[in-house]
């Protein structure tokens, strides 16, 4: 039964590679990606920063215009409108009560129908605070005994009848309105109109006038990014994480490199050495911090042996707001004492991988040590040196708990801890979010920069 | 003059002893073999001559020049390596110039000498290229040319051909004796190739175990084997050893081949008379036998048990006593497996073995 193949069978489709990285894919969307937009979102993003207008007041009406938020209004007319009870904890929220009543009128005849809160005064309430009866209020200021009763809880319904003051009433049922206002606002020499909720805007005494408070659409905007610049910590950070780097990522790439060599030399024990090395790939940043404070401290271990061997007669405060010189290098010696094992690590692996006999070759050729490290093995490191460059110097924009722990966070301070004090100490996510996309836009372009300076011969070759 | 002396050199690896006490020379200008099963410490020999892996014990001269303890880059030599060693990050150019470079040579010398040397390998279109980018026989180049352009006079290489295929590798070893000819340096050349070794050394050193077994000029190599290893391991097919009986009959000495009897050659006489009732090896190659289709008077009868054909020669795998011989026929000689042959040992051209020494025996 089985059908003639076809001339042009369809190649298969080798699906498995796909299925294989569709779990990293979604990895990276929901913990990547989606962080990583949502923080540029924010860091660029005004939320609420325009106020849309609508033709009726409802909020599926077409929008007429739009408000920024803080512009002054005219208020020309408002109406209730329905909103459901789990909006009612909106700020600024100006609502209305009506009841839902049945009594009598004038004619004797019972007259059922919907009348504003403020017309009916409750006289009693069932075991659950619902108002049940009441009586028809008096209309101060006004002649007109007769209050009117609509069909619908909407004073532009119909009027189905009125009752007189005092009349006693049935209270039925009992809705809430959220009122809606027709503003009227001059924006750029332009006249807008429309009607907005009450929740968006701020309505002064005489009900007249009032300033929109907030808005319900954002808006893009480069605000946070210049309050960032204008912060008084900005530039100290900036200036601390880029002068942090500069000294200490040669520092590393020379004793990483040195040790490497070491280990290369292969002498005795050099397995313990470079596991020793690697220890403080291991502690914890916000534990090395503590471990160089207890050093560093006033009462600590090297004020301490200085003076046990008789070197100072007082203990030297080293970490003080006038010393800031000292707590750079304690900082200093900290990381480099933390992460120079990381850039080992990858340097000792691409040191094994250049061939024994091409070592050997150069020094049958006639180079001597510092010939065979300059012309021989750092040209072969390059691809490991580049990859350990990249790591360190993104390492570098995020140092953060070595320096708090140091230097308390504000005599010296660094872009991470500038992102961590915003969200943190001022509430103000926004700066933060644009501090944390300005360390990705640092540390983005230094990769690039990486990648392309320090090229390897072969592809310039090839 | 740069005659390399190797005087009682021994090198160990922790309790292994790679090379045992040896001691060669070799000459000015001369191109030497060192020829060995993997592991017989060949190479380890030539990194010792070559500086990388200091001698445990012995003197190493180059020159007349004690270099024992001195680091490679001080014994003025250069060197081929197994794997090229060229330098994956430089240009054909800047490999062939490193040496050079390293030695402070001036630019223009320097310029002329790698043109020099690319021209003499074939690659002097290939010098702005990167090794990445070319095949293995012209790695291969590459790294010979870097060698002969320091025109040391001592030139090194580790199994040079050993990485190329077949093909190449024949290509490769006429042409690398054409250019070692020409450069007429002192060469020490280590292969467990013995082709190579014949075809191009000088002399050939055979080692085992750490010891030179025999060191000779390829004929004798080939012909006169010092002792059973060195017929066994030169040679395709290696020499027959057959187990014989030394035996005195009429006054004459006799050799018993299971029911045959060999009378050896007048000078061996007196040698052999030392070794009356005891079991000895005859040593013969596969070509130096004849072989017949009638019976002879001093022929052996024995059965054909395999034919080879192999087009320049028919092999013939034979039984003699206890031994399987292989006897080399003409392509003409046509055999089917089990007829009977005779064959005849021309006495000149029997290598006696003694039994318990391995050792060959050759009158004095």
């Amino acid at each position: 039964m089985s059908a003639p193949s076809s001339p042009k069978r369809r190649r298969k489709r080798n699906w498995a590679p796909y299925l294989l990285i569709l779990p990293s894919i979604v990895y990276l969307a929901l913990f990547f990606a989606y962080p990583m937009v949502n923080g540029l979102i924010l860091s660029v993003r005004e939320a609420g920063a325009l106020l849309t207008l609508h033709g009726e007041a409802q909020q599926l009406s077409l929008p007429t215009g739009q408000l920024p938020r803080g512009a002054q209004v005219s208020i020309l007319d408002q109406q209730g409108n329905l909103i459901s009870q789990d909006e009612l904890d909106q700020a600024n929220l100006v609502t209305e009560i009506w009841f839902q009543t049945r009594g009598q009128d004038s004619t004797g005849e019972t007259l059922e129908g919907w009348a504003p809160g403020t017309r009916i005064r409750v006289r009693e309430t069932n075991e659950s605070g619902a108002p049940v009866s009441g009586t028809v209020r008096p209309r101060i200021g006004s002649d007109d005994p007769l209050t009117f009763i609509y069909a619908e809880p909407n004073d532009n319904s119909e009027i189905v009848g009125s009752l007189e003051v005092q009349t006693p009433v049935e209270i039925l049922d009992q809705v809430t309105l959220e009122v809606w206002f027709l503003v009227r606002a001059e924006v750029e020499e332009q006249t807008e109109e429309g009607w907005v909720q009450s929740r968006y805007l701020q309505v002064f005494g005489d009900g007249t006038q009032g300033r929109v408070s907030r808005g319900d659409t954002g808006q893009f905007t480069t605000r946070y990014f210049q309050q960032m610049v204008n912060d008084r910590f900005f530039v100290p950070a900036l200036r601390t994480t880029l002068l942090l780097m500069v000294i200490i990522i040669p520092i590393q790439f020379v004793l990483a490199i040195t040790m490497a060599l070491v280990i290369q030399a292969n002498p005795k024990g050099s397995g313990l050495f470079l596991y020793l090395f690697t220890i403080g790939l291991g502690v914890s940043d916000l534990a090395v911090g503590i471990v160089w404070y207890s050093i560093f401290t006033q009462l600590g271990y090297l004020n301490s042996i200085l003076q046990g061997l008789g070197l100072i007669d007082s203990p030297i405060t080293y970490l003080s707001a006038t010393k800031q010189y000292w707590i750079l290098i304690a900082i200093i010696l900290a990381e480099v004492w933390r992460a120079t094992s990381i850039v080992m690590v990858i340097v000792v692996a691409g040191m094994q991988a250049i061939s024994r006999e091409v070592l050997e070759a150069a020094e049958i050729f006639g180079a001597g040590f510092w010939q065979r490290v300059r012309y021989v093995i750092l040209p072969l490191l390059r691809p490991s040196l580049q990859v350990a460059l990249i790591l360190r110097t993104i390492l570098a924009f995020q140092v953060f708990a070595v320096v708090v722990v140091l230097g308390g966070g504000d005599i010296v301070t660094v872009l991470a801890n500038e992102t961590y004090r915003q969200y943190y100490d001022l509430r103000n996510v926004n700066v933060a979010a644009a501090y944390s996309v300005f360390i990705l836009l640092l540390s983005m372009f230094t990769a690039v920069f990486y990648l392309r300076a320090v090229r390897t011969q072969e592809e310039v070759g090839g | 003059m740069a005659d390399i002396k190797v005087e009682n050199v021994t090198k160990r690896f922790g309790d292994f002893i790679a090379v045992d006490n040896v001691s060669m020379t070799i000459e000015d200008q001369e191109f030497a073999v060192l020829l060995g099963p993997s592991g017989c410490g060949k190479t380890t020999l030539l990194r010792t001559i070559a500086g990388l892996g200091m001698a445990d014990d012995g003197r190493i001269s180059i020159g007349g020049r004690d270099v024992t303890y001195l680091p490679p880059r001080q014994r003025k030599i250069s060197m081929v390596f197994q794997s090229y060693a060229i330098f994956p990050h430089m240009t054909v150019y800047d490999n062939i110039a490193f040496g050079l470079k390293m030695n402070k040579f001036d630019g223009r010398e320097i310029d002329k000498r790698v043109r020099e040397g690319a021209e003499l390998l074939h690659i002097e279109n290939m010098l702005d290229r990167y090794p990445s980018k070319m095949s293995g026989g012209q790695r291969q180049r590459v790294a010979v040319a870097r060698a002969i352009a320091m025109k040391s006079e001592v030139l090194l290489m580790d199994e040079p051909l050993s990485n190329l295929d077949a093909l190449l590798r024949l290509e490769m070893r006429a042409e690398l004796k054409r250019l070692l000819q020409e450069i007429k340096a002192t060469t020490l050349y280590v292969t467990h190739d013995q082709i190579e070794a014949l075809s191009m050394g000088d002399r050939i050193a055979v080692m085992k175990e750490g010891e030179i077994q025999q060191y000779d000029i390829p004929d004798a190599v080939y012909d006169l084997p010092t002792n059973h290893f060195v017929g066994s391991f030169i040679g395709n097919p290696p020499m027959n050893f057959m187990q014989g009986q030394v035996q005195r009959q009429n006054g004459q000495v006799r050799v018993r081949i299971g029911d045959f009897d060999l009378s050896p050659s007048n000078s061996m006489q007196p040698l052999l008379s030392a070794y009356e009732g005891k079991p000895i090896y005859i040593g013969i190659r596969a070509e130096n036998m004849e072989i017949l289709a009638e019976p002879a008077e001093d022929a052996l009868q024995v059965e054909v048990l395999v034919v080879e054909p192999l087009g320049s020669q028919n092999l013939l795998t034979v039984q003699i006593g206890d031994d399987l011989v292989k006897v080399a026929t003409h392509p003409t000689f046509k055999v089917k497996p089990g007829t009977k042959v005779w064959v005849r040992f021309p006495e000149e051209k029997i290598r006696w073995v003694d039994h318990d020494t391995r050792q060959a025996l050759y009158p004095s």
